[in-house]
């Protein structure tokens, strides 16, 4: 993405991958639920990527570049592995209805 | 088939104090109304890290848009309630704001029952909370049921989540064990988790349980209003 040019969805849904990635990183230390983890993680990013490739050339909405933002400094503050998975399936929602998704 | 109250034990002491807290029914009361969007808002919100409004407003463009504060529309009044409401919760301290959300989703879930159609003239204790179901020759199980509806030719066991996690082959079989049990005396008795989560997520959970799951009801964060459906 170019500065100052306006984002589109698939710069956003970009953005976020990274923080998304961190958190299933973290979510991982619960041993016990390694593949829950790795499943959820999974399908997330499959409607994720269905976004992109529906929309991705469309221009974000307004705001959504500093929501992914906002949503990133959240995570990044989580510490606790389990409420990483709680997170896992809580980001997705947040940053699909940025874009004007539904979950 | 008969509905029983919980025994009153020291857990079940603790947490009927978490559920007559205040806020437990006003959250309730907000979410019931709430749009999808509300309801992640305070799903993030009530499980989230910080405790400053202006970050959440940012993250939620669409329930916060820019806007003159004289002319604030009702809907993004409703978001800066629900916001407060949320950080409020989130505010109680870890293990506290984990029971009061556990009582949020059940007092929501039994607010949205009551709006169903067919409970408008039935007596208030057709929609109990933390009751067992015994049957003949069955042996109770421990742990009570959320919420119940004792009505006539309607009953129904509903456990309530706070998140995909939460759903279990111990919940899953109890649910359906009630359900076969009912059957097996001639009684209708419908099974449904509810789980303040996002759909996708319960399925990915749902899919790895072996515990029979097929007759139970799914309501999740998107189909919470079909509680109050006929």
């Amino acid at each position: 993405m170019n500065p100052g040019s306006i984002p589109t969805i698939a710069d956003v849904l970009a953005t976020a991958r990274p923080a998304y990635d961190d958190l299933a990183a973290l979510a991982e230390d619960v041993e016990d639920e390694w593949s829950y983890i790795n499943d959820l993680a999974s399908a997330w990013i499959e409607r994720i990527d269905a976004v992109a490739d529906a929309r991705g050339d469309e221009a974000a909405p307004a705001g959504a570049a500093e929501a992914i933002a906002a949503l990133a400094i959240e995570t990044a503050a989580i510490d606790d592995p389990h409420r990483a998975i709680d997170w896992l399936s809580t980001f997705p929602q947040v940053l699909l209805i940025a874009i004007g998704e539904r979950p | 088939m008969r509905f029983q109250d919980a025994s009153p034990d020291a857990r079940a002491v603790v947490y009927a104090g978490i559920q007559a807290e205040p806020l437990v029914a006003r959250a309730a009361g907000l979410l019931a109304d709430a749009s999808l969007g509300q309801r992640i808002l305070a799903r993030a919100v009530m499980n989230g890290m910080s405790t400053d409004p202006l970050h959440w407003m940012a993250m939620f463009p669409s329930l916060f848009p820019p806007t003159d504060v004289a002319r604030i529309g009702p809907e993004r009044a409703r978001s800066e309630v629900i916001l407060a409401m949320s950080l409020e919760v989130a505010g109680r301290g870890e293990q506290v704001r984990s029971q009061v959300r556990g009582a949020i989703v059940e007092s929501l879930t039994e607010l949205l029952v009551r709006r169903r159609p067919a409970l408008a003239t039935a007596p208030p204790t057709a929609v109990r909370r933390e009751r067992r179901i015994l049957f003949d020759g069955v042996r109770a199980e421990i742990h009570p049921y959320d919420v119940t509806v004792e009505a006539a030719g309607g009953a129904e066991a509903i456990d309530c989540k706070w998140g995909a996690r939460g759903i279990n082959a111990d919940v899953l079989h109890q649910l359906d064990d009630a359900r076969t049990h009912a059957a097996d005396e001639d009684e209708a008795l419908a099974a449904t988790i509810v789980v303040f989560d996002a759909e996708r997520s319960c399925a990915v959970r749902l899919e790895r349980q072996t515990a029979p799951y097929e007759a139970t009801r799914l309501i999740a964060l998107e189909t919470l209003d079909r509680l109050g459906e006929p």
